[in-house]
């Protein structure tokens, strides 16, 4: 047995961690239980249960969880697990029900998980209570802008202590949309790999891996397809000798803020050039809605891919919300919504929505090498022959922000995985 | 939907000449001759891989694939890059098409609508998979051939949670 809170310790220093992170399936229990079990997760969006009765199945770790609005309004989240002989309750990915039944014996419960109704009460023992089988309630929540994070932990760190530095990277998407809000209601992508579930949290803020994993998506002139609607072309990545990664490229930076948390400045794009019929009409509803020198703020882009740790990002280039999802320890499910800009054109948001498909669906150009590159570490892993991960690129050459109240390094070295390892860290090594 | 075949009436459509054009159109992917295949649409040709079943349109939802010519021609052109890693051997392919039926597009005159099922086995790297589902080809005629103005796959689990596709279907 994992001599849990010494071993954690001796598997991460500063500059590498052990590959028993990745590999150990007791580790990735014991991840489930003190990281996923405790740590403020992302469950889903407000707007995917607009109506009373709405409701949405997903997973916190590998708890199976359902989002419901429930009749006063409120976004509620229970564990979905009938609380008599354990069935999985609601069986749909989303759906409406004004009552949860489930399909065993027909226990029946409210959208906020009480339980009302027991089909042959008179069979039920003498001192039963109805009142103490409610579904199971994630036991905090918490919501900014429409994104519900839920703790499966009574205690923990706040809500506001775990998102707060990161609302400005949730604003920066919201505030594109001209009404102010955003709309989950395009559907998603869903893929998976055969991969521990932290080679996609660290890969969302990995900018050294892309002019190489993302070598085929670049043209002799090292310049990425467009991935905007509006651009003509997309970043340049590498020198036109496709040997080295451009200078524009090198120097973008990531950032950090405690918690695991992190972000990836803009990728250097033709801004004062892009212009489509949608674009443009979407600018100029912004600008009616905003003014002039709000529109032009928030159509500068400043974060590329954002990261709330441990399980969701927002990518400002192709706008998208990312979900993981960790299966075993060899096992990962992602999730990819498109987000809809409440207010702008249909066009403007069509154009979002069809360009996320060749980043980032299953058989998109960008995501598949990515997976590629996730499946392939995890077999590389296996090999005994080098212990270590090694993740110390920029290690010391850190550097405070004050403006941004974070830490600054250089977005092709490895600050952010090393402070998504010191909050790993601080999860694992503290018995739940 | 295709309606059942007539039994009377107009004169049924010989279902040879179509039936051959999409069996030739497989080939084609099977081969990895991907830039003969994008050949075969038309300028205004798109190729559409929904994500959900019974998807309305492929605007205000996420598809797998919704390529019109110009992101077509991105995605053959990176299919023959030599660092494509998830090519990396490359996947083998078998399709088999069939269940083709034929009829007039509506208000579009040259113009087909051909549904038929598709079966496609992948290879690669020692793991086998299937795909299958229904496929919609609008054809339009084009001096003796025809050009696809859209191929639409509707897979049976289109909506599942997949391991990386490189290929088309």
């Amino acid at each position: 047995m994992l001599d849990r809170t010494d071993e954690i310790g001796r598997l991460v220093e500063p500059g590498r961690v052990h590959r028993r992170v990745y590999t150990d399936p007791e580790i990735f229990e014991l991840e489930m239980e003190r990281l996923f079990g405790r740590a403020w997760l992302f469950v889903g969006h407000a707007s995917q249960v607009p109506n009373p009765g709405d409701y949405i199945t997903t997973e916190l770790g590998r708890q199976p969880v359902i989002m419901t609005r429930h009749h006063d309004g409120s976004v509620r989240v229970l564990l979905n697990r009938c609380t008599h002989r354990g069935a999985k309750v609601a069986n749909e990915r989303c759906g409406h029900a004004t009552r949860l039944v489930c399909l065993y014996h027909g226990w029946t419960f409210d959208t906020d998980g009480t339980l009302i109704g027991v089909p042959v009460p008179e069979g039920c023992a003498a001192d039963f209570d109805k009142a103490g089988f409610g579904l199971a309630r994630a036991p905090r929540t918490g919501e900014y802008r429409g994104f519900v994070f839920a703790s499966l932990a009574a205690h923990g760190p706040s809500f506001e202590d775990h998102i707060g530095p990161m609302k400005g990277n949730i604003d920066d998407l919201v505030d594109r949309a001209p009404d102010g809000a955003l709309a989950f209601d395009a559907g998603m992508h869903r893929y998976v790999y055969d991969g521990n579930w932290k080679l996609q949290v660290e890969n969302v803020l990995d900018s050294y891996h892309v002019p190489f994993g993302h070598a085929s998506t670049v043209n002799k002139e090292g310049v990425q397809f467009a991935r905007r609607e509006g651009d003509r072309k997309g970043a340049k990545v590498v020198e036109a000798d496709q040997s080295k990664t451009a200078s524009s490229w090198k120097d973008r930076r990531s950032y950090i803020v405690g918690n695991g948390h992190g972000w990836t400045s803009n990728t250097s794009l033709d801004d004062g050039k892009r212009s489509s019929a949608a674009f443009d009409d979407y600018k100029r509803v912004l600008v009616e809605k905003v003014g002039a020198e709000r529109a032009e703020q928030i159509l500068t882009p400043r974060l590329h891919n954002s990261l709330i740790y441990p399980n969701m990002s927002i990518m400002g280039l192709n706008i998208h919300v990312r979900v993981i999802k960790p299966i075993s320890v060899d096992r990962t499910e992602v999730n990819i919504y498109p987000v809809r800009l409440v207010g702008a054109p249909a066009a403007m948001n069509f154009g979002n929505i069809r360009l996320l498909n060749v980043t980032h669906s299953a058989a998109s150009f960008v995501q598949t090498d990515d997976l590629e590159a996730f499946a392939r570490t995890q077999k590389g892993l296996r090999s005994h022959g080098t212990d270590w991960v090694d993740i110390s690129r920029g290690l010391g050459a850190e550097e405070p922000d004050r403006a941004l109240n974070a830490t600054r390094e250089l977005a092709t070295h490895e600050m952010v995985v090393r402070a998504q390892y010191k909050a790993w860290a601080g999860y694992m090594r503290e018995a739940a | 939907m295709t309606a059942a075949p007539k039994t009377g009436g107009a004169p049924a459509i010989d279902r040879a000449p179509f039936a051959d054009f999409i069996v030739h159109e497989a080939r084609l992917l099977d081969d990895r001759r991907f830039r003969d295949w994008m050949g075969l649409f038309a300028e205004d040709g798109t190729y559409w891989v929904p994500a959900v079943p019974n998807q309305k349109s492929p605007f205000d939802q996420a598809s797998l694939f919704y390529d019109d010519r110009d992101l077509m021609k991105t995605r053959v052109d990176r299919l023959e890059h030599p660092r494509i890693h998830v090519q990396t051997p490359p996947s083998r392919t078998a399709h088999l098409v069939g269940n083709t039926l034929v009829e007039p597009a509506d208000g579009a005159k040259d113009e087909y609508l051909v549904s038929s099922t598709v079966i496609m086995v992948e290879y690669r790297e020692d793991r086998q998979r299937v795909f299958a589902g229904r496929q919609h080809h609008r054809l339009r005629r084009d001096g003796t051939g025809f050009r696809i103005v859209q191929k639409r796959v509707d897979l049976i689990n289109c909506d599942s949670a997949f391991e990386a596709m490189a290929v088309p279907i």
